[in-house]
């Protein structure tokens, strides 16, 4: 640059460099304004340069770069879910990482080549299925989903073009079929599609997935107010009774009857969770929220709570059963017929239809069916898991519904619900909502409301241990328990009409007595007569022993010392009524 | 002098470029590591969950009783088995204050001690022997 600039200050120019400037560019050339042009041009090349880098930083910076660079092996499709865990902290249900095998078909050269490869690796892979989803136009196909490691080795190795894997949140149950009822299941998606996995979902988890959030595994775990090993002894009992007795289905509950707490739900026959198909088989239904049952004599236990809470009927009341009772087109018997007056303890412990139907018809209708609503029998139950059913009131509800009703037939109530009811009888009148996440207490008296009398639920107590001691439960005490309970063997209803051996047998049972804790319900659904139950097949015969085997193996699970000092519940009745 | 701080100014701009690409190297490496970390944390996570399931599935109530019932001779708990501390009869007192100097020789001061009628399980002898 130098050069062009000396001419102008007048200093004389060597020869040498004169010469080659002669030669190059002739005589008479300005060479400072062709400097001037060269100049502007690099100015311009320069700036355009920088313009074009200034851009595609821009470009970089406001588009987002997923789909650039999408590697060999991509993340999270199925989102993550919390674990789900017991009582105890033993997991029920956590999510494992499983590859899925997708496939580009724009970026596979040979199809053929690839689909017969992968079938060497994946035997039962569906070859002209896979041949046909890459020979679509999609950009991306699953082509198998939750294949082993083992199996993403292989084919990894394989060395396919347009071949990929994503990792995706798979849901295991470690323990199979356990809880199954009462866990639900997800979908491949691993969406919750039943159960508390459903409701998992329905509490904003949904919305979470779609926004993109809740994708590691560090979420919160939600823990249950089911007990892991309650919950297997009552399967247990549940499956080796349903075995022994020949019935069709068994269910049982445990609840705890001063927190609301579902501390065990079993329905046998159940499924595995890992394979839901088999929850479609209807057969499988949980019985004990999806299905409503009219409940038999259980249900007397709500009539003479009724009767002791209105005032006008007390212990010492007698009713008469001394022959079937009349009314209109119908005639209620009873089945131990007693054929006389019979006090209140002889109605329960007798389980005597008559005087039961008495008890609510002296009350009268509106009065009965005030009592049932206030204990929550009329209206669906609402928990945690999406499945409930709504009960089968008569539209009509006349007396003759009242009458039936009493002894608990002409009613349909899901056998959730009947327990709720139950748990108020005894734990002091208070109607508490049973739910399946872990409660306190002092919370459960907050969300509690009061339905009896406290001085009912004692004398209800009492009765529940009477039965035990003298009545149709005595099959189902355990010796420093001090169980108490109900039988009830209700007819099933088919086409309409009761059918004399098809009997749906039930067992409320509440330990221990004095103070109750726990609430157990055993529930056999069309047992047979067997040589060891002497031709019965009454719920005496057959739940009631259930639940004291189940009795003797949950409660010292569930921290209930056993004592053995105990008075007869003739005494503690006496001694309550005295008190007053 | 011109030249000089021209030779200045180059030198440090050929250091500040050495500078600024050590520290972008650096910066890369460093950002190498943290992702290669992440994916680690990932994997161990993974593993974790892996083997949790595994190890509650092994841990099933239903596998326990029956891997139980083949090895094991024991029984389901009997109600009777369970007792109180209350019901623990009393600890028989002491024939020697702990804090004695000489044991025997407080033995043969206070000879009624031995006296102790053995009205509980424990006897009162076996006591006296230590």
């Amino acid at each position: 640059m130098q050069s062009p600039a000396l001419p102008a200050l007048g200093v004389p120019e060597p020869w040498r460099r004169r010469l080659v400037r002669n030669l190059l560019y002739g005589k008479s050339v300005d060479r400072s304004v062709k400097a001037r042009a060269r100049i502007g041009l690099a100015i311009a090349v320069f700036g355009l340069c920088y313009a074009v880098i200034a851009g595609r930083l821009v470009m970089y910076a406001a588009t987002d770069n997923t789909t650039v660079r999408r590697s060999y092996s991509a993340d999270a499709v199925a989102t993550a879910r919390p674990d789900i865990l017991d009582r105890n902290g033993e997991i029920l249900a956590t999510d494992v990482r499983m590859p899925s095998l997708f496939g580009e078909p724009h970026r596979i050269i040979d199809k053929d080549e690839a689909v017969e490869l992968l079938a060497t690796v994946i035997p039962d892979l569906d070859a002209a299925e896979v041949r046909e989803r890459l020979s679509s136009r999609r950009r991306f196909v699953w082509l198998r989903r939750e294949i082993t490691a083992k199996q993403r080795q292989e084919i990894h190795r394989l060395g396919l073009p347009g071949i990929g894997f994503m990792h995706e949140n798979k849901r295991v149950y470690p323990s199979g079929p356990l809880a199954s009822h009462l866990l639900g299941h997800v979908n491949i998606d691993n969406q919750g599609i039943a159960g508390i996995e459903k409701w998992l979902d329905s509490r904003g988890l949904a919305d979470l997935h779609l926004a993109g959030l809740a994708r590691d595994r560090l979420q919160q775990p939600v823990e249950l107010a089911v007990d892991m090993r309650v919950q297997h002894a009552l399967r247990d009992e549940l499956i080796k009774a349903r075995t022994k007795y020949k019935a069709q289905a068994a269910a049982g509950l445990v609840l705890d009857a001063r927190t609301g707490e579902i501390v065990s739900m079993v329905s046998v026959p159940d499924y595995d969770p890992n394979n839901p198909r088999e929850a479609l088989d209807p057969t499988r239904i949980n019985r004990l929220t999806t299905g409503v049952f009219e409940m038999g004599s259980t249900f007397k236990a709500l009539t003479l709570a009724m009767a002791l809470d209105s005032g006008r009927m007390n212990l010492n009341s007698m009713f008469d059963a001394r022959g079937a009772l009349q009314y209109g087109k119908h005639t209620i018997h009873d089945y131990h017929g007693q054929n006389r007056m019979l006090s209140m303890p002889e109605v329960f412990t007798y389980s005597s239809n008559i005087g039961t139907a008495r008890m609510a018809l002296a009350l009268g209708v509106e009065h009965h069916k005030q009592f049932l609503r206030r204990l929550g029998q009329l209206d669906r139950l609402r928990t945690e898991l999406p499945e409930s059913a709504e009960p089968i009131v008569p539209r009509r509800w006349q007396e003759i519904n009242t009458v039936t009703i009493a002894f608990g037939h002409g009613l349909s109530v899901s056998p959730l619900q009947a327990m709720m009811a139950n748990a108020a009888l005894v734990n002091g009148g208070l109607l508490i909502p049973p739910t399946f996440r872990k409660r306190t207490e002092e919370a459960a008296i907050q969300v509690a409301t009061r339905v009896l009398k406290p001085e009912t639920s004692e004398k209800m107590r009492y009765l529940m241990r009477l039965n035990a001691e003298k009545g149709t439960a005595r099959r189902a005490d355990v010796d420093g328990f001090y169980v108490g309970g109900k039988t009830g063997t209700s007819e099933k209803v088919v086409n309409g009409r009761y059918v004399k051996n098809k009997l749906l047998n039930t067992f409320t049972a509440v330990f221990p007595a004095d103070r109750p804790r726990y609430l157990l319900l055993v529930m056999l659904d069309e047992p047979q007569v067997i040589a060891e139950t002497q031709g019965y097949a009454t719920s005496g015969w057959n739940a009631a022993p259930t639940a004291g085997l189940v009795i003797a193996r949950i409660a010292p699970l569930l921290a209930i010392t056993p004592r053995f000092d105990l008075p007869p519940a003739d005494q503690l009745i006496l001694a309550s009524a005295q008190r007053r | 002098m011109m030249r000089v701080l021209n030779i200045l100014v180059i030198g440090a701009l050929v250091t500040a470029a050495a500078y600024v690409y050590q520290i972008k190297f650096e910066s890369t490496r460093q950002a190498e590591r943290l992702a290669k970390l992440r994916t680690e944390i990932r994997q161990e996570q993974d593993a974790i969950a892996v083997l949790r399931a595994e190890w509650s599935k092994l841990d099933t109530p239903a596998r326990i009783q029956q891997l139980a019932k083949r090895h094991l001779s024991l029984a389901p708990v009997n109600p009777r088995q369970f007792d109180t501390l209350r019901n623990l009869p009393e600890r028989p007192p002491d024939l020697v204050p702990p804090d004695a100097a000489d044991p025997i020789g407080s033995l043969l001061e206070n000879p009624d001690v031995l006296e102790v009628p053995a009205t509980s399980s424990i006897s009162a002898a076996p006591r006296a022997k230590r």
